[in-house]
């Protein structure tokens, strides 16, 4: 029944995981798990000193935690899922001895919890790192999603001949878009090495490391349902020997509330059917209080605040405006992003064009994992709204098409010196080709029709960045400088406020035509003569 | 057989079918003939009726698809933008094309592109996927995977040698280039000759490598359709080829065998950035027409026209 009910989980995880992408419908929640997440919730609304609705969505498991138990670790949570099942695949249960350092071990969660809250408390979203949803959404998006599309298209290219031969046209052309991430070493490195502490003890990770776990075991203990232990119980401690969490104490008949996940095994294991869960209200006389000291507790507070105090007083921090970063469209003002983005990885893997990319230090300890736009790899694709949709703690704002089309990115900027037609003459105008927003146009000069941007129309999508054929850098990129980053309120008012226009003005070649008198049968004199260019400045290219 | 029941002697028999027999034999050719003397057939009306007229007026799509070919349409929908911007064909133009080809006994029918823009948009918000999903037999697919294409060799070629082009367009019967009509900030306009490039796998070589004119003409001796039908029914004649730019609606379907043909009478049923112009004056039909792919005085042309 648990295994069912976590595979269950399990699956609806990884169903939302793979449906969080271009065209998720506005009613599906696909970060729900992410939502439910107490620890990234409460982190994000310290962090930012701000209420995040989506993150009350928590309310309801902690909720549910005080009501029932720390059942979240046994039966829903994803990760305890995946380590559970891992664990049967790589260690087979025999053989692992009782850790001498258990008691030692077991405070070390509740400290990074409070390391994790008094972090956020001084602005610095840290949970992430060890949030276990969070963590797993990063493993499903760096490592686990571009490894199914490979195996998928390896299949496909396999089964290809026959596909032929049935004359199945749709399949036999079917081919996914291969994701690629930055940091997927890092994000497969601390995902595999959760897995190969279980070498230790089952559970390692949420025995001893869990900061959501700990978070929810300081509820559980009001719970419903609670270990009850009759007299036929002959100490024979097969219970204590198969609890994953080792939650049952030397004497078979006590359990450390806090760390029982309800899980039962001990029910079903127990050979004289002496243990049985039955609903009791009992709420105080049981609450036992944590293994932490007063003084561990201090230290971690101190450490917390230390943390945050290192990550948050660098130069990162003042230049925060002046990095190279283009977020994503509708990433709340930098400050406050930084506050609120939980890492979870999930806007990279909705992207429909793969650009959004984690960053590593580009913004200091206090951006790690954040996402970025990498427009030389892919654009921003302006019919798509998809990131903000799923952002469980809106760092980026769910905003609809319209108004999501005018959260200008940045402006691209020409460098001359790299440009093909303004440093050597060619006729290259691949980026005005593509430009989805007519920001670029082209102006005699110098005898030669050369490209130019128009601040103001540009959004920074930057689709020409992308197809720019210099090689290496872009001799256009796109650049932060007049971004729009608002915390509230609608991106079409603040558009039109700043006179910019995204919905171009097609008026604009013709203006081109007019200006430079454009003649059919008149011959005007090249300024300068370009040996494989026509020599008409003028002339829309193409025309003789 | 059968004459005494049907009461006709046999003398009455062999003159009719004699009678039968020549008159086949005389107005046949005439028939075919009456099509065929035109080079370019040019309908006017809504984008589903006056395609269908223009297939009739050509003489059946069935001069071309026979039964059980395979049948590639090439329309453009490299661009993901619905159809009132004038950057992809119609979809209904599509629709029509595909369900005649279907009607005249096709065993299927692809409708490929290689698209500039994101592939499941393109499909998407073309409308060209919706409007052939309940045509049995029809398949929309932009084939974005180099091991789609095959590399041929061009004979002909001036600057391009080898060219890497759908491995479905070489392998089919029958190939129906389905444009649009629009201008293109590189070539002036992009109708059936350039939208050639949507079949091949490298494009960005036509345009950073190559003389673009001289390359479009290599790759029309390669891949010559048998059938350019010009979507006039919009025209994007300014911003293109992606768009937005100024669409007017001249309303009209182009359908003829000759592309260059097509495309120079294409030229001058719109002003494209506002002024009027001639298949001559586009650099890159000019190219094929001299290379032999096809005549290119519109006013020389003969065309028969109808109005839906």
């Amino acid at each position: 029944m648990r295994k069912f009910l976590q595979a269950l989980s399990l699956l609806l995880f990884s169903t939302l995981f793979f449906l969080a992408t271009y065209k998720l419908p506005d009613w599906l929640p696909a970060d729900i798990y992410l939502r439910l997440d107490p620890l990234l919730g409460l982190n994000a609304i310290f962090a930012s000193r701000e209420i995040i609705y989506r993150a009350l969505w928590s309310l309801t498991l902690i909720g549910a935690t005080v009501l029932v138990g720390r059942f979240f670790c046994g039966y829903i949570c994803p990760m305890g899922v995946a380590i559970d099942f891992l664990d049967l695949l790589f260690f087979p249960k025999k053989g692992r001895r009782e850790l001498k350092q258990d008691a030692l071990l077991r405070k070390v969660k509740y400290v990074l919890l409070i390391v994790f809250l008094s972090a956020g408390i001084t602005g610095l979203s840290l949970a992430f790192l060890m949030d276990p949803l969070a963590l797993l959404t990063r493993f499903y998006t760096f490592i686990l999603y571009p490894l199914t599309v490979t195996v998928i298209n390896l299949f496909l290219d396999l089964v290809r001949p026959l596909f032929n031969l049935l004359g199945w046209v749709t399949f036999s052309h079917l081919h996914y878009v291969q994701p690629v991430y930055y940091m997927s070493a890092i994000t497969l490195l601390i995902f595999g090495g959760i897995i190969a502490l279980n070498r230790l003890a089952p559970r390692f990770w949420c025995r001893y490391l869990c900061p959501l776990g700990a978070f929810l075991s300081l509820f559980s203990p009001l719970g419903l349902f609670k270990r009850k232990v009759t007299d036929d119980c002959n100490e024979c401690m097969k219970c204590r020997k198969t609890c994953s969490m080792k939650a049952v104490k030397e004497n078979p008949r006590e359990i450390s509330v806090s760390e029982c996940i309800q899980c039962r095994t001990c029910a079903e294991v127990c050979p004289r059917e002496a243990i049985s869960f039955p609903s009791s209200l009992s709420l105080g006389g049981e609450y036992s209080p944590r293994d932490l000291s007063r003084r561990g507790f201090l230290y971690s507070l101190t450490g917390g605040f230390a943390v945050g105090f290192l990550a948050i007083r660098t130069p990162f921090t003042s230049l925060q405006s002046k990095y190279q970063l283009i977020r994503p469209p509708g990433a709340i003002p930098e400050e406050e992003f930084l506050r609120t983005c939980i890492r979870c990885g999930e806007c990279m893997k909705s992207c429909l064009t793969n650009t959004l990319q984690p960053c590593l230090w580009e913004s200091g300890l206090s951006g790690l994992w954040t996402p970025k736009l990498d427009l030389r790899l892919a654009p921003c694709e302006q019919n798509c709204n998809v990131c903000g949709k799923v952002c469980p703690t809106q760092a980026i704002r769910s905003l609809p098409l319209e108004e999501k089309s005018h959260a200008k990115v940045g402006t691209a900027v020409l460098r001359k010196e790299m440009c093909l037609v303004w440093a050597q003459d060619k006729p290259c105008l691949i980026c005005d080709e593509i430009c989805p927003y007519n920001a670029i146009v082209f102006r005699p000069v110098d005898g030669f029709r050369r490209p130019v941007v128009i601040a103001s129309k540009c959004n920074g999508c930057g689709f020409c960045e992308q197809r720019c054929p210099v090689k290496g850098e872009s001799a256009i990129v796109v650049v932060p400088n007049g971004e729009i980053r608002l915390k509230e309120g609608s991106y079409i008012k603040e558009a039109k406020k700043l006179q910019l226009d995204f919905r171009p003005d097609p008026g604009d070649d013709k203006f081109l035509l007019e200006e430079s008198g454009f003649r059919i049968e008149e011959k005007k004199e090249p300024v300068r003569t370009i040996p494989e260019e026509k020599p008409s400045p003028v002339k829309p290219k193409g025309f003789l | 057989m059968g004459k005494n029941k049907c009461g006709i002697s046999r003398r009455q028999f062999l003159k009719t079918t004699a009678a039968g027999v020549a008159f086949a034999l005389v107005s046949r050719p005439l028939l075919s003939e009456a099509k065929e003397e035109h080079d370019l057939v040019v309908t006017s009306g809504e984008p589903a009726a006056a395609t269908k007229k223009a297939l009739e007026a050509i003489g059946g799509i069935s001069r071309f698809v026979k039964k059980g070919n395979r049948v590639v349409l090439k329309p453009n929908m490299s661009f993901s933008n619905p159809p009132d911007q004038g950057s992809t064909t119609h979809p209904l133009v599509i629709a029509t094309i595909a369900q005649a080809c279907i009607e005249a006994g096709a065993r299927e029918v692809l409708v490929l592109d290689h698209t500039l823009r994101r592939a499941e948009l393109c499909l998407e918000r073309t409308g060209i996927r919706d409007a052939c999903k309940q045509i049995k037999g029809v398949h929309v697919l932009a084939l974005q995977e180099r091991k789609f294409f095959r590399e041929i060799k061009v004979p002909q070629g001036k600057v391009l040698e080898r060219v890497e082009v759908m491995k479905e367009v070489l392998e089919s019967e029958v190939l129906i280039n389905v444009p649009v009509a629009k201008s293109h900030s590189a070539t002036g306009v992009s109708l059936g000759i350039k939208g050639l490039m949507g079949l091949i796998w490298d494009r960005e070589s036509f345009h950073s490598q190559y003389n673009m004119s001289q390359a479009l003409s290599d790759l029309a001796t390669v891949i010559r359709p048998q059938l350019t039908i010009l979507d006039a029914t919009r025209a994007l004649v300014s911003g293109g080829p992606g768009g937005p730019g100024n669409v007017i609606k001249p309303n009209l379907i182009i359908a003829g065998t000759d592309p260059v043909a097509v495309d120079s009478y294409g030229v001058t049923v719109a002003p494209w950035y506002g002024q009027k112009f001639n298949g001559r004056q586009v650099e890159h039909l000019l190219v094929a027409h001299q290379r032999g792919l096809g005549k290119i005085d519109a006013d020389q042309l003969k065309i028969l026209k109808e109005r839906v």
